[in-house]
């Protein structure tokens, strides 16, 4: 008799994990969180730090902060619920299951990161949305092509970062503090509310690294109408940031799949 | 009569104790009660560099109080979600003492952690700023902060008792946490808030504490007209009825759930 060897087939994957991911291992998906992480979160995020910044005395901080803060919101959907994805499949115990599958491994990872990407995209464009009706922040008239171009850019490599981080926290026994940390984090370091050249030059190397300082970056460019070269050039960096974090994520992943088949268990993670 | 075969007190200690052990072994408390305070800090501090001195002291009061409020509401409230979560709520609301002294512990702890951490948020700022801070009468001021903390503690204790009722607890401390940033003016005075918004601002016992720990802690302040003394009056009124709340719906979260026999219904 002939059987037909049973594969796992990618695009099964890749939906099966954007579709249930949400559901069971991405932190923070239920339907009241994701609404209050678009409409709620960015609205009040941003007044805060207007107030802040208005008692500064100085006139133009509040529209940099208010844009900063539009785009740091990101960092809620993307990298806070992303990187609970690994820790959650341990604290269920369907990690080892996980790990004897033959499920392509890219797939699985990316596939869990759709959901989150259409939730980052919604979160910045409600958050800018905001700032220019509520906080009157100017917009470079046919920026919409432009701006469209940076946040989906800024969303994938934020759920990349937020993978990255889930890949870490395999080795780890807890991934809600390093969420936790990068989440404030990224409103020191990424020039969401003051100019990265105010922090020290190691501070503004390790700025350099995270996705949303060059998303935030582009972002204000692009409402600035700064020419295409400017924007190119941004939007490279944000593609880089994305494809190291997706890379290093998926390394990670190997790693510690390796290691765990050949010790057959996870135990010590 | 028969006596009680139970102690509050030692009811409150074990409280206390299960808190500082669930503290120490469950490290994510330290990102409201520590990390996230001095982020705050640092960003506000940056914010308001150049604008004088006095700013210095915004950036230690906005980030110590969202030390303390991180470690309150997230601690004594949050831990009701996790005894839900971990199964522990039911036996603990049938336990012979009553769920208020369950609670008091943990809030009597973690007003202590609060205080620790807001102590760590003013050295890092201090730091950071290089000069020393302009107090004029540190001890006051100390008093002052330990007096804002039992403010938040008060709110902390009405979460608690509410979030039995729900399972939106997490919900509501994620999604609210900025808008108690704005409503208290902890970074900012209330003023400066539309006026239709103040009454809002007026009903949480933090706002008050807060506007008199700046008029005596910043020279020149402009906050809400009645003065330090007012702001006094009114946090001492404010708490005071919060406790009272409290009390009433803990007697209540306990009938009802006695009554009702189990906690399905919330």
């Amino acid at each position: 008799m002939n059987e037909t060897p049973l594969r796992s087939s990618i695009a099964r994957t890749f939906w099966v994990n954007a579709i249930f991911a949400p559901r069971t291992s991405l932190g923070f998906m239920r339907l009241d969180f994701v609404l209050g992480t678009i409409f709620i979160i960015p609205f009040t995020q941003m007044v805060f730090f207007a107030f802040v910044a208005s008692l500064s005395g100085i006139a133009s901080a509040v529209s940099f902060v208010v844009v900063g803060n539009a785009v740091a919101t990101v960092t809620y959907s993307s990298v806070f619920s992303v990187c609970q994805t690994t820790d959650n499949e341990k604290e269920a115990g369907t990690m080892e299951h996980l790990l004897v599958s033959p499920a392509n491994r890219f797939a699985l990872y990316f596939g869990r990161g759709v959901i989150p990407i259409l939730a980052s995209l919604a979160t910045v464009t409600v958050a800018l949305v905001y700032a220019v009706v509520i906080f009157h922040v100017p917009f470079a008239p046919g920026s919409y092509g432009v701006l469209a171009v940076s946040i989906v850019l800024t969303a994938l490599a934020m759920v990349g970062f937020g993978l990255l981080l889930g890949g870490v926290a395999l080795y780890l026994r807890t991934s809600i503090i390093l969420g936790n940390i990068f989440l404030f984090l990224g409103l020191l370091l990424s020039g969401a509310n003051f100019p990265l050249t105010n922090l020290p030059l190691p501070l503004q190397y390790v700025g350099d690294l995270l996705p949303l300082t060059w998303g935030i970056a582009a972002v204000r460019a692009g409402l600035n109408g700064a020419p295409m070269s400017t924007m190119l050039q941004l939007w490279a960096y944000v593609g880089i940031c994305a494809v190291a974090s997706f890379g290093l994520a998926m390394a990670l992943w190997k790693t510690f799949e390796r290691r765990a088949l050949s010790t057959g268990s996870i135990a010590r993670f | 009569m028969v006596a009680r075969s139970y102690s509050r007190g030692r009811s409150l200690l074990a409280v206390m104790r299960l808190a500082v052990l669930t503290f120490l072994a469950d490290p994510q408390w330290l990102v409201p009660s520590l990390i996230a305070p001095v982020v705050f800090g640092l960003v506000s501090y940056e914010l308001f560099a150049g604008s004088g001195p006095w700013f210095v002291l915004y950036a230690i009061l906005g980030a110590g109080m969202m030390s303390m409020w991180g470690q309150t509401l997230y601690g004594s409230g949050w831990a009701t979600g996790q005894d839900r979560h971990l199964g522990t709520l039911e036996p603990t609301l049938t336990a012979p003492t009553p769920y208020l002294y369950i609670v008091l512990g943990r809030v009597i702890w973690n007003t202590l952690a609060g205080l620790l951490g807001g102590a760590i948020v003013f050295v890092v700022v201090a730091i950071t700023y290089g000069h020393p801070i302009p107090l004029a009468n540190p001890l006051l001021f100390l008093l002052m902060f330990a007096f804002v903390i039992t403010t938040l503690a008060a709110v902390g204790v009405v979460f608690a008792a509410a979030y039995v009722y729900t399972r939106y607890a997490g919900f509501v401390q994620n999604v609210g946490e900025f808008a108690f940033y704005i409503g208290t003016g902890c970074m900012f005075p209330v003023v400066l808030l539309p006026f239709w918004s103040n009454p809002v601002s007026l009903v949480l016992p933090p706002t008050w504490a807060l506007d008199a720990l700046r008029y005596l802690a910043i020279p020149g302040y402009q906050g809400f007209s009645w003065g330090f003394w007012g702001d006094m009056a009114g946090a001492l009124g404010t708490t005071a009825l919060y406790l009272g709340i409290a009390g009433t719906v803990f007697r209540r979260v306990e009938r009802h759930v006695l009554e009702a026999g189990d906690l399905n219904d919330w």
